[in-house]
Formats: structure tokens, sequence, C-alpha cells
């Protein structure tokens, strides 16, 4: 029992300082693949495509969806407690702070978090890897890279554009129940937003991009020589970025809360 | 004769069963190596050990007298872009067609090549294995013969002087065969130095300068290829006769089969 629980313990450092050189080899050739001049800038603007562009059409419905959801709830309940004006920031609170970046990385890992895993296990069974090594192109700059800077940029620019869609959404909407001019809507809007808003809002897309990316590339690379192997180190990608982007908006939530 | 590569004491353990145990051999400059073996007694791994594809669990690979895993990016670099891999399943790249394939490699190590001498470059080696209309096809789409050609073109298309092929014939038809053959031949004739796994009985006595027989992971015997198939040990013997006489390519077996 105790050796089981010995091997069980030596086999997880084992993967946690495998992941860690991942993480640091990626790092490293981040850094070279911007000074060089990489056969990989396709692969990047393929990524941004896949992950930023392609995924437009969802972020809008759900910004959509957020918003309206908001301001349905916050303005049949605040004017009772007199207490309207509270909507504007209840706004910046829930969808540039919080589920903004949030849902944003939820979207990227059921899309692109999924691809990427599969996409590497692939290559790996059918020995497309190798064949990268074989020409002398290191699997991690070529592949990983783009993909680590594709989703990192595309998630920075989605929840941008998450944030005023589903801002602008609330305006729309609000226009039903009780109309408001733009020009107040957004004067109050931007009276509640704060630096500290714009901020945790970038470094949280950032902090789920870098997430996202490594961890399902790094599952990816587990795979080793069945196509079955496949399914399970998606489910592993999916699940550990969902853990990680939580813990991550977590910590992120405490140090601008304690920076306050 | 000067060593090209040589590996010492190599070990290769692979999911907790040994691959390679302990193997001692040497790669002559260019002579041509045949690595034979039953299926399964680690051939392809020991080609990828010797390519630098796979690293293995202990022992040294030294090229050119220097340890490769000691050698600086830029000097793996200029190795990988002399040398050539022949994949047993082609390892083609299944997201690149077939003019992606062969332009990767030349746009990598050649990047001061512009785009009109890599199309020039990739139509004409198309244009020698007759695939000229296949250019914009994906892998999946060329039967496995093709794909093989177009595995082997890959690995020729930066005009290397290190050939390694693993089951270069395997899965190719006749006419394909004579033309990958002349192609082989002619590789031979320019002094390459060529390391490959083949169990046709034609195309060993054609080629083999030295030979290395391979059992259960370990190097039963090597040597100039005559000294090796005229040695005494039986168990070599029985060995080399039950290789040499499987068909190892479906289309001369399946006759065999309609005559039965």
């Amino acid at each position: 029992m105790i050796s089981r629980i010995g091997r069980w313990f030596i086999l997880k450092l084992k993967n946690a300082s495998y992941a860690l050189g991942f993480f640091t080899n990626v790092l490293k050739e981040a850094v070279l693949f911007v000074r060089q001049k990489q056969v990989g800038v396709k692969v990047l603007i393929m990524q941004i495509f896949f992950t930023g562009v392609e995924a437009l059409s969802m972020i809008s419905l759900i910004a959509l969806a957020l918003g309206v959801v908001i301001i349905i709830q916050g303005l049949s309940l605040l004017p009772t407690f007199g207490q309207g004006k509270l909507i504007y920031i209840i706004m910046i609170i829930i969808i540039t702070r919080e589920l903004g970046p949030l849902l944003c990385a939820f979207i990227i890992i059921a899309r692109s978090g999924t691809a990427i895993a599969t996409e590497i296990g692939n290559m790996v069974v059918n020995h497309e890897i190798e064949a990268y090594t074989a020409v002398g192109i290191n699997p991690i700059s070529y592949l990983v890279v783009p993909r680590f800077f594709g989703v990192s940029i595309s998630l920075v620019l989605l929840t941008f554009y998450f944030n005023f869609f589903g801002l602008f959404a609330s305006f729309l909407f609000s226009q039903l129940i009780t109309p408001i001019a733009f020009v107040e809507y957004f004067q109050n809007l931007l009276q509640a937003l704060q630096l500290s808003d714009i901020l945790s809002s970038l470094l949280k897309s950032l902090a789920f991009g870098i997430i996202i990316s490594i961890v399902s590339s790094y599952n990816g690379f587990k795979v080793h020589f069945a196509t079955t192997e496949i399914p399970q180190v998606v489910i592993k990608a999916v699940g550990q970025s969902f853990v990680l982007c939580i813990v991550a908006d977590a910590i992120i939530s405490t140090i601008f809360y304690i920076l306050k | 004769m000067e060593n090209l590569i040589e590996l010492k004491d190599i070990s290769v353990i692979s999911q907790e069963y040994s691959t390679l145990v302990n193997i001692t051999c040497s790669i002559p400059r260019g002579r041509t190596t045949l690595i034979m073996g039953p299926s399964g007694c680690g051939k392809s791994t020991l080609l990828k050990v010797m390519a630098g594809i796979i690293i293995p669990d202990s022992g040294k690979v030294l090229l050119e007298g220097r340890d490769y895993y000691s050698l600086s990016d830029k000097q793996v670099l200029e190795f990988k872009k002399r040398n050539g891999f022949v994949f047993q399943d082609s390892a083609l790249w299944a997201n690149k067609n077939v003019f992606e394939n062969l332009s990767l490699p030349l746009r990598f190590h050649f990047p001061e090549m512009d785009a009109a001498q890599i199309e020039q470059k990739v139509t004409r080696a198309l244009e020698y294995i007759n695939l000229s209309d296949s250019i914009y096809l994906r892998p999946a789409q060329l039967s496995l013969g093709e794909q093989k050609m177009v595995s082997f073109t890959r690995a020729l298309i930066t005009r290397p002087t290190v050939v390694f092929m693993d089951e270069p014939t395997l899965s190719v038809d006749a006419e394909m065969k004579t033309r990958l053959l002349a192609m082989i031949k002619k590789l031979k004739a320019a002094h390459c130095t060529l390391v490959a796994v083949i169990h046709e009985s034609a195309i060993i006595s054609m080629l083999a300068d030295n030979l290395i027989v391979l059992k259960s992971g370990m190097i039963l015997a090597q040597g100039p290829f005559n000294q090796v198939i005229n040695s005494n040990n039986t168990e070599l013997k029985g060995i080399l006769n039950d290789i040499l006489q499987k068909p190892s390519s479906y289309d001369q077996n399946i006759l065999d089969l309609l005559n039965e």
C-alpha cells in the first residue's frame, strides 16, 4: 500500500516536472519566435483566425444574451430599493471584470482547446511530430508557440469585444424597458468603469489564453501510440483548463481586491 | 573508413518495455548500412535514434566523433539540413497539401530561396515522380504508394548527404518501386550515406555494404554485408532466412495467396 502511494507520488512529481519543463521550453521558444524569422508565422495567423475570428459569432450571441439578462434582472430589482444607478457598477463588475474573460475562456476551451489537443494528438500518432523533428523543425517552436500566441492574442481581443458588445447589448435592450439616452448611458458606464477593471480583464484574458494553449498542447503531446488515447487527453485538457482558469480568476481577483 | 554516426551502449525504454538494449554500432560515411531483424525487434527505433529523432534513455550518440546531444542548436540544424528521413508510414503532414509538404523543409533550411525558386524546385521534383497533378492534394487523397513517393521526395528535396529509410519500398507498386530503386541507386552512386531498414532480398544484395542484424532489441551481428551473410551462426542464419523469405509488400503477397 505504502509503496503504491510512493509510486503514485513519484509519478505525479515526474508529471509535474515534465509539465514545468514543457512550459519553460514554450516560453524560451516564444522569445526566440519573436526574434527569429520563423516559418511558424503562417501557423500563428491561422490560429488567430480559428480562435479569434471564427469564434466571433458565438461570442457576440453570448455577450448579447448576458447583457440582456443583467439589464432585465438589474432594472427589475434595483429601482425598488432606490439603487437604479447601481446597475452600471454591476454591469462593469459582471461583464468586464468577471464573466467576460471567463465566458470567453470557456468558449475558447470548448472550441480551440479541444481542437489543439486533438490535432497534436493525431500528429503524434501519425508520426508527423517525428517528421518535423527529422527535418530539424522544433515542434514546440513550430506547433506550440504559434498556438500560444494565437490563443492568447485572440482571447484578449475577444474579451474586449465581449465587454463592449455585452455593454452595448444592455443599452439596446434597456430601450425596450426604460428608454435612456445613449450619451447618458455611456457616461454613467464610464463613471463606473475604473482602470483596474480594464487591467483586471486584460490580465485575466491573457492568463486564460496562456493556460488554455499550454494545457491543450501539453496534453496533445501526451498521446503515445493510439488514436483511442486522443479523446482521453482532450477530456483531460478541457478539465484542467477549466479548473486552472477558475483558479487563476480567483487569484487575479484577490490580487486586485488587495491592491484596491 | 570514417564513421559518421556511432552509437555507444544505447538503450531505449518505451512504456516500461526495453525496445533497444545496450546497442553499440557505427555507420560509416558514404556507405550503405542495412538494418534487419524480425518484426518488433527495434529496427525503426534504432534508425530514429541514429537520426536524432528519438532520444535514448541511456548511452551516447556520436556524430562525427562528437556527442550529438551536446552539439549546439546550429550544429544540429546543419546535420538535419543534410539528412533526410523516409518514414515507414510516410508521415506526411496531413493538414498540408503536397506542395506545402515538400516546400516546408526548403523554406526552413534555405530562407534565402524566394517563393519562385521553391515552387520551381517542388514542381520539378513532382514531375520526376509523376505526381505533378497532385500538387495541391492533401496526403489523405493520395494512394499509399504515392504518399511514400512524396515522403521520399520530401526527404531528398534538400539534397541530403545522409538518408535514413524505414522500409522505403513498403506498400509501393512495381512501377513506383522501380522508380524508387533508381533514386536510391543514384544516391548510392553519389556516395551518400544510406541507412535503411529493408527486407527484400533483391534490394538488399543490390545496396548493402554493411549489415546490422537485430533480435529482441539487441545486436545479433554487424559488419560488412558478405561477412555477416556468410556467418556460420545458426541463429543468425535462421533469422535472415525467415526475414528474406517473407514478402514485404501486399502486392507480391497477394499473388501467392491467390495461387494457394
